[in-house]
């Protein structure tokens, strides 16, 4: 086969080398002079006998530079400017405006109404070189602005779009509400701070007769902390932990991630909170890894938080991570939640807390689950101020039957 | 009586940048359009219409600088100056000053051109 030789390079661009100056005037003797002078500084000259026709060559052709005659029938020079300065797509234009009479009034007159620059219709060779040179000057350092303006805006919508379909692919992480077994009821509710949240929650099915449950938070904001929130998730599916370890202990589950997620060079670390449920025994087991955020409210209404003070994962490759147990009664809710949830600071500073938390959640004992999540949300957004949080607000509930 | 010549043919020619073949051009565009524009600019006198008197003056004042003729120049100038003061009754005899130069251009012009090779 040929190799290919110009065909697979792109054409080069077709942007004219010699300048385009639009010449507005009138009266033909003078402006038959100036165009000659602009011809002969090697421009290409475009003319138009008034204001009106000027106007609809500027809109078709964008001239580089327009240079204006003051008095003109039909439209004059200032009317001009004030139109184009009107028009998002041509306000960039430079324009020179002529005068035969150069008075200061008129001067200012014709900047406040839109002129970049003024040309006596006197002015030496030299003079009008000068002022044509400038105004060029100007609409190429304006087309490279408008020009990365252009890319930077087209990159932003392609980051935004990427953004959305990352966000989109998150999202898909999450469990499907409603009942996960036969007497475990469950209930999520998750406001991301950005359009990707470092935030991620799911139950799984260990066996047929037992569940695990987490809660994780990737330390950071944004797209990285994303990611690695999403490669951790894909480390809990029940078919690669399986391939790890024999139990669903959630310390064994604690103890293998710490291995496999050191803290990294830049800082990042997960914090988790997992517990499992075996249905025939109705035990709760958990552990955690610097996550503080799950508890248990008994069907009489009290609440007890589980945590363990224990390192996130990645700090030290030896952490014990142990588990507890605790004995689940017919009626039980246990709640997992990120810390952006009781962390939200009201306008003071101040922080939402857990006491208020938990003050809420007491209020909507006789709530359903699935329904009480929103309102413990709700409430956080009441006293944050705003339904976006600084840090990622996720809910994740259970009720267990038995 | 000597007079100052109408136009300074040199100092036009610089304009132009020596251009000859560019004056002729002008010469030509001026000849044919000057005419009307002094119609025009008698016109608005004669109708008393100072704003239509100035405009005129204006543009005919814009053509004549291409030929450096300081007195027709000069009086253009004051013709438009009277229209955008409105003071109509001195109009007239300034306007007929610019009409006699006029004519004066036109015909050093006409000279000028028949000098010149055939375009």
């Amino acid at each position: 086969m040929e190799p290919a030789t110009a065909s697979h390079k792109p054409a080069a661009p077709t942007a004219p080398a010699v300048a385009t100056v639009l010449l507005v005037d009138d009266e033909p003797v003078s402006r038959l002079s100036m165009a000659a002078r602009l011809k002969r500084m090697g421009l290409r000259v475009l003319e138009a006998k008034d204001g009106k026709e000027g106007l609809a060559i500027l809109r078709r052709e964008r001239p580089d530079l327009t240079i204006l005659d003051w008095v003109m029938p039909e439209m004059d020079g200032p009317t001009v400017c004030e139109q184009v300065r009107q028009d998002p797509d041509i306000l960039s234009s430079q324009i020179i405006l002529m005068t035969s009479h150069d008075q200061p009034e008129q001067i200012a007159e014709g900047l406040a109404r839109g002129a970049d620059d003024f040309l006596s219709k006197a002015a030496s060779k030299q003079e009008v070189l000068a002022r044509v040179q400038s105004g060029l000057r100007a609409a190429s350092l304006v087309r490279s602005i408008e020009s990365t303006r252009d890319e930077l805006r087209a990159k932003q919508e392609e980051l935004e779009s990427e953004l959305k379909s990352a966000g989109a692919y998150i999202q898909s992480l999450l469990p499907v509400a409603g009942d996960v077994g036969p007497g475990i009821h469950m209930a999520w509710t998750y406001r991301p701070s950005l359009a990707l949240g470092g935030d991620l929650f799911n139950v799984s099915h260990w066996d047929d007769h037992s569940i695990y449950f987490y809660m994780l938070d990737a330390s950071g904001h944004g797209v990285s902390p994303a990611l690695r929130a999403a490669s951790f998730a894909t480390f809990l599916r029940a078919e690669n932990l399986r391939h790890c370890i024999t139990d669903n202990d959630p310390a064994a589950m604690l103890r293998e991630a710490n291995r496999r997620y050191p803290l990294t060079e830049d800082g990042s670390y997960f914090t988790v909170w997992i517990g499992s449920y075996d249905r025939t025994t109705h035990q709760v087991r958990y552990a955690t890894a610097g996550h503080g955020g799950a508890l248990i409210q008994r069907k009489d209404g009290s609440i007890e938080w589980l945590t363990s003070v224990q390192l996130p994962l990645g700090f030290e490759m030896n952490t014990p991570y142990d588990t507890t147990t605790i004995q689940i009664e017919d009626g039980d809710r246990m709640v997992l939640m990120s810390d952006g949830i009781y962390e939200a600071p009201a306008v003071t500073g101040e922080l939402w807390g857990t006491t208020r938390l938990t003050a809420t959640l007491t209020a909507h004992r006789a709530t359903p689950i699935a329904a009480a999540l929103p309102t413990l949300m709700a409430e956080a957004e009441r006293w944050h101020g705003s339904p976006v949080f600084p840090d990622d607000a996720a809910l994740l509930g259970l009720e267990f039957r038995i | 009586m000597s007079q100052e010549p109408v136009f300074n043919l040199t100092e036009a020619l610089t304009r132009v940048e020596s251009d000859e073949d560019l004056f002729q051009t002008l010469a030509e565009l001026f000849i044919e359009q000057a005419p009307l524009d002094m119609a025009a600019t008698q016109a608005a006198l004669d109708a008393g219409d100072a704003k239509a008197l100035a405009r005129a003056a204006h543009r005919m004042k814009g053509a004549i600088l291409q030929f450096a003729a300081p007195r027709l120049f000069e009086f253009t100038k004051e013709l438009e100056s009277l229209g955008n003061a409105g003071t109509m009754d001195r109009a007239a005899a300034t306007c007929a000053a610019v009409d006699q130069e006029l004519q004066k251009l036109i015909e050093a012009l006409r000279a000028y051109v028949s000098t010149r090779p055939a375009a």
